[in-house]
């Protein structure tokens, strides 16, 4: 008998074991545990997923769970859901969000529906991905004023979570899993299929006004340039621009990441879904209306050498202005 | 039997594994850095009254991360160590650097700071325990993802005659990476060698970081909101590590 021979013995050995061990430990495979894809609206591609995060239901779950415990922060008194309400697609309806304390924070809580597609997070971009977007509210002063690491501490000494940790991502509560988690539920969010979805993706005619369909034609005109920024189908392409709101802005925006004065009052283009749920509009949620919003740009806002060339007079007729109004909220869930 | 021996092939080969260190047939040995983080002459601590050109002041908190370690040897013959990052605080004293090759040592290069992929990176994705995983109280800007090189906060006296107390907030947190700065320091002559100490001794003087800020007026800065006293301050880190 040579060496080879030897090998092959060894390993048909090995491998017979582990069959006879499938057979002997089968346990039921935990649908809690297996991937899942997530729920998508029609006409949205699939969005990207992190080969160490994907969706699993017990990982949403926790996710969910620790979205809605206002364990994250330092007194126990706000979770993320204080400023992410399901019932305003996940704003708040202030024009700035209440943090900790009672302090008013800086900017406008966005909806975070499709936040799976969101290259760079928050209105200046500042963080790339959700589970990094997980430390910064725990940590800013105004929002959840606490540690991570002692948020850990909380969850290790939990009666439940450290058991629905395991469950989900076979680890204990850590930074790492805190954050995934988080994250894993936020990539489990989607708007719902419009009626501007039918119309576009099902070719239902019928699906949209005339009035919606007039608006539609000018949203994608260069009479209104609306479709320069916000475009594809979260209506937005993820760039920073300044739209003319002010003069002299309070919130330098994108230039508090990048110190370029190029882009002071340049703020990430948001999503036109849901708009019918997520007054008041802007970073600063200083437009109380989509009325508001629509006599802004037509106005061509204020003078601002950051502001973006697609800002200008637009002399819409109160008929357009209306057209355009009834067509963005067609861009809203049913 | 034959697992026996498939036992002792499995060992066999761990034990060539570890054996690769030395693949150019030179022996490698753990150096190890040795850094005292000074106040002019007194080592830093957060219950010193220090003075500053006679103004005094406090801290409760020094820590500052290097990394991107550079050793060399006497002919020249640079030495990366990739990956160590060091956060460094009046606390310790002492950190593993890695396996160089055995040999004479002439000088270090490293930087104060990080470089821009790992400034950038997750921090979550450390074991507990890393420089650069979270750390309690923290020392990365969560909303803009990046680290803090240097942190220094405490308490100084801003009287105009400085004849007061140090009870005023101060607080300098120097990061973005255009402020990482490299330090670079030659002449010495270290021995790294089986059985020996096999250290590289230096010093950082807070004061010589601190040199040209005027520290009744000049008194936080997170650097983004005050880039000109944060680059002052990171301006003077080349010079404020020495060999000791």
């Amino acid at each position: 008998m040579n060496h080879l021979t030897g090998f092959r013995q060894i390993a048909a050995t090995v491998i017979v074991s582990a069959l006879f061990g499938c057979t002997w430990e089968e346990t039921p495979i935990d649908p809690g545990q297996q991937v899942v894809m997530p729920d998508l609206p029609l006409g949205f591609p699939m969005p990207p997923i992190p080969a160490d995060n994907e969706l699993t239901p017990y990982r949403i779950e926790l996710g969910r769970r620790l979205f809605h415990d206002p364990i994250l922060s330092r007194d126990s008194t706000v979770a993320c859901a204080s400023c992410h309400h399901a019932d305003k697609k996940m704003t708040d309806g202030l024009a700035k969000s209440i943090g900790i304390y009672g302090q008013t924070g800086i900017r406008n809580s966005i909806s975070l529906l499709n936040a799976a597609y969101q290259p760079y997070l928050f209105w200046d971009g500042g963080v790339p991905t959700l589970e990094l977007q997980v430390l910064a509210p725990i940590h800013d002063p105004r929002e959840m004023d606490f540690d991570i690491n002692l948020v850990v501490e909380r969850l290790r000494r939990h009666p439940q979570y450290p058991a629905l940790f395991r469950q989900a991502y076979d680890a204990d509560p850590s930074p790492y899993t805190l954050t995934r988690a988080i994250a894993c539920f936020e990539r489990s969010l989607y708007s719902q299929t419009t009626r501007y979805d039918r119309y576009v993706y099902a070719n239902d005619t019928s699906a949209l006004t005339a009035s919606e369909k007039r608006g539609m034609n000018l949203f994608f005109s260069e009479r209104a340039e609306c479709f320069h920024c916000h475009s594809g189908f979260l209506f937005t392409d993820f760039s920073f621009r300044n739209n003319g709101l002010y003069e002299k802005y309070a919130d330098s925006g994108r230039a508090r990441i990048t110190l370029n004065p190029a882009d002071v009052g340049k703020f990430k283009v948001p999503s036109l879904r849901n708009l019918a749920y997520t007054a008041p509009y802007m970073h600063d949620g200083s437009l109380a209306t989509l009325q508001e919003v629509v006599e802004h740009y037509n106005s061509g806002g204020k003078n601002h050498p950051n502001k973006s060339v697609f800002v200008l007079k637009l002399n819409l007729t109160e008929q357009e202005k209306q057209d355009l109004i009834n067509f963005l909220l067609s861009l809203s869930d049913p | 039997m034959k697992l026996r021996y498939f036992a002792f092939f499995l060992i066999l080969s761990a034990g060539f594994a570890s054996c690769k260190k030395d693949d150019h047939g030179e022996t490698t040995e753990m150096v190890k850095l040795h850094l005292h983080t000074m106040v002019g002459n007194q080592a830093a601590n957060y219950t010193s009254t220090f003075s500053n050109n006679g103004r005094s002041f406090t801290l409760s908190n020094l820590r500052y991360y290097l990394s991107n370690f550079v050793l060399i040897q006497d002919d020249g013959t640079e030495v990366p160590i990739a990956g160590k990052v060091i956060l460094a605080s009046p606390d310790e004293h002492e950190w593993e650097l890695g396996l160089v090759p055995s040999g004479h040592y002439s000088g270090i290069r490293f930087l104060v700071g990080l470089d821009s992929v790992t400034n950038h990176g997750d921090p979550t994705v450390y074991p507990s325990g890393h420089p650069l995983a979270p750390q309690t109280p923290s020392i990365h800007w969560s909303w803009n993802t990046g680290y803090i090189f240097m942190m220094v906060e405490g308490k100084v006296d801003t009287t105009l005659a400085a004849n007061g107390s140090a009870n005023a907030n101060f607080f300098y947190h120097i990061g973005l990476d255009q402020m990482a700065r490299s330090v670079s320091l030659s002449g010495a002559d270290v021995h790294v060698e089986a059985g020996g100490e096999n250290s590289f001794h230096l010093a950082f003087d807070l004061l010589k970081a601190l040199q040209g800020v005027d520290m009744r007026t000049e008194i936080k800065t997170h650097s983004m909101d005050n880039m000109m006293l944060a680059e002052k301050i990171a301006n003077n880190w080349p010079q404020s590590f020495t060999w000791e």
